[in-house]
């Protein structure tokens, strides 16, 4: 399990990551999702210890990275935004040199590579030179590297970029079935990604985090605001003044007039407007020819929480876990 | 440690970058030797390693940042920098094994150089106290400017950039210990004095001469030692301080 409490870093005189607390559970899929220059990989590169936080910690299996710094990197496999490879490295070798940095017992070491090099199906390239591989088997040897040492938690930053649907797709599954052995956070801006693979998500904005949930309760609660998606037979003019009469009808938006059919996007207090809707249409001799709810997808939910920014009101819930965001960084950080 | 030192071992010696050097340091000592055993007869300089070695130095000090100027640069600008620091391994566990790679090219290119005694020993005398003396004092200046161009090699993000300023500062160095020996800086005893203590030209003259002082051991070695603290706190710092 990893703990990451009220981090905070900056760089210079600007926070990159302010005062961000989460949990990683064991056999969990964390996804990390974010605009870029959100804070991500600031993020992911202090959590796997390569840099050090202004103020907060990250506590992996009970170790904590700034004091009991060994401890808690042997429990960390991470593969970075840009695989760590050495091009003048043939890829058995450099699983080697890895291993041995990462204090692999001797005798362990043959097989630790041979099961990574099988996972990631890079067995046949063992004795080409990193230099010559195509940049899709230069990331699985990048992630080949990061399963060694048999880490708890696996930190994958951005691990399908750069890959062909296919490849991505292999990943995917991997990602699935490494979930048995480890937890895993990994970061992504691809959110078909993040909603195939993780139970759960953070969202980060700024540096700041907008939202931790599952992706189901995500949808839902953002989906509060209730919206439906409305195409009537009838005058235009007509149409909305018949809407806007009703109560409880907040917003009508995206209006749109073709062939004697309105289409427009309206916002309702509650379940039982709709049914007011339908009945004030019918009885005013406007056929409805559609009427749908309008679920936000995760793609929605991130646009909607990474634009807000400031304003979270109706995110209230879901931040209550999350410490004072007022609360300032305990030091400031040296200049160079 | 051990995993990192072969590996940086193995970039010297699996590229032709340790056989290039080790030839140029050669050829670099047979001239000075061959020309110091032509002049014996003409000049009234007896001849001895001491001075080969002297010789040799200032050749040698520009090969250094070459040999030094990949030691962190050259991973930072791979981005490998961070698979070494989310490593289980310390930062100084890093830069020491860093350091003994390079220090391996070091002593592989001195041990070539035996070459040159054992051919003496075959056809005259070789005066062995002078000989250890010389190589040691060789060493040991060797020693300090390496981890001067591994200083360098930390403070850049590019090995080229490392290796210039090395040349730059090498050359700085070799500057000071000549205008240590320059009449201006005779005529003022205290800075004599000052420029004499950090001149590692004198105290190579007196490992030259076949005088072991403790005073430049323990010179030579603090030097390293405070040098190889910086690279640790410049690492350390830059991980603070980056953005």
């Amino acid at each position: 399990m990893v703990e990451i409490k009220h981090l905070t870093r900056y760089y210079g005189k600007n926070p990159a990551v302010k005062n961000i607390s989460f949990e990683i559970q064991d056999h969990e899929i964390l996804g990390f999702l974010g605009p870029n220059g959100a804070g991500k990989s600031t993020t992911m590169n202090m959590i796997a210890g390569y840099l050090p936080s202004t103020s907060g910690t990250v506590v992996v299996n009970g170790y904590d990275i700034t004091e009991q710094a060994v401890e808690a990197k042997k429990c960390i496999g991470y593969l970075p935004e840009i695989p760590p490879v050495y091009p003048e490295m043939r890829v058995e070798e450099y699983l080697r040199f890895v291993a041995g940095l990462k204090g692999v017992k001797r005798k362990d070491v043959p097989a630790q590579i041979e099961k990574a090099m099988e996972r990631l199906q890079i067995t046949d390239m063992r004795h080409r030179l990193i230099r010559n591989l195509s940049k899709g088997y230069k990331q699985r040897v990048g992630f080949a590297q990061a399963l060694l040492g048999d880490p708890k938690i696996l930190i994958l930053d951005e691990p399908t970029v750069g890959l062909d649907p296919a490849q991505v797709s292999e990943v995917r599954q991997l990602i699935l079935d490494l979930k048995k052995d480890h937890s895993i956070i990994f970061s992504s801006h691809i959110l078909a990604e993040v909603s195939a693979v993780c139970e759960r998500v953070v969202i980060i904005n700024k540096g700041e985090i907008q939202a931790i949930d599952t992706i189901e309760n995500l949808e839902r609660t953002m989906a509060a605001d209730k919206q439906l998606r409305l195409t009537v037979e009838g005058d235009k003019d007509k149409v909305m003044r018949l809407l806007k009469d009703i109560r409880g009808v907040q917003d009508i938006a995206d209006v749109t007039a073709e062939d004697k059919q309105v289409s427009c996007r309206v916002k309702i207090a509650s379940d039982a407007v709709r049914n007011e809707i339908m009945s004030v249409l019918i009885a005013n001799d406007c056929n409805i020819v559609e009427i749908s709810a309008v679920k936000l997808d995760l793609e929605q939910v991130f646009l909607k929480v990474t634009s807000r920014s400031q304003k979270k009101s109706s995110l209230e819930e879901l931040l209550e876990e999350m410490p004072d965001e007022s609360s300032a960084p305990s030091e400031d950080p040296s200049e160079a | 440690m051990l995993a990192l030192y072969k590996k940086d071992l193995q970039s010297f010696f699996f590229s032709p970058l340790a056989y290039v050097l080790s030839a140029l340091f050669l050829f670099v000592f047979s001239v000075s030797f061959v020309s110091f055993i032509a002049d014996v007869e003409s000049n009234e300089l007896t001849f001895s390693f001491s001075n080969v070695f002297y010789n040799n130095f200032f050749y040698f000090i520009f090969i250094i940042p070459i040999l030094t100027m990949r030691s962190f640069a050259g991973e930072r600008h791979g981005g490998t920098e961070v698979l070494l620091l989310s490593s289980p391994l310390s930062v100084t566990k890093i830069v020491l094994a860093k350091f003994f790679a390079v220090m391996t090219v070091f002593l592989f290119m001195m041990l070539l150089s035996i070459f040159f005694p054992i051919y003496i020993m075959l056809t005259g005398e070789v005066m062995w106290s002078s000989l250890v003396c010389a190589y040691l004092g060789f060493f040991l200046w060797g020693t300090v400017c390496i981890t001067a161009g591994m200083l360098l090699s930390a403070l850049t993000g590019h090995s080229i950039i490392a290796a210039i300023l090395g040349e730059i500062v090498m050359e700085g160095l070799l500057f000071l210990d000549q205008f240590a020996n320059t009449r201006l800086v005779a005529a003022f005893p205290k800075l004599d004095a000052l420029i004499g203590w950090v001149s590692m030209q004198r105290r190579f003259i007196y490992f030259s001469e076949g005088m072991f002082r403790l005073e430049d051991l323990v010179f030579f070695l603090s030097a390293t030692a405070v040098l190889l603290c910086w690279i640790i706190i410049c690492i350390e710092k830059r991980r603070f301080s980056r953005g």
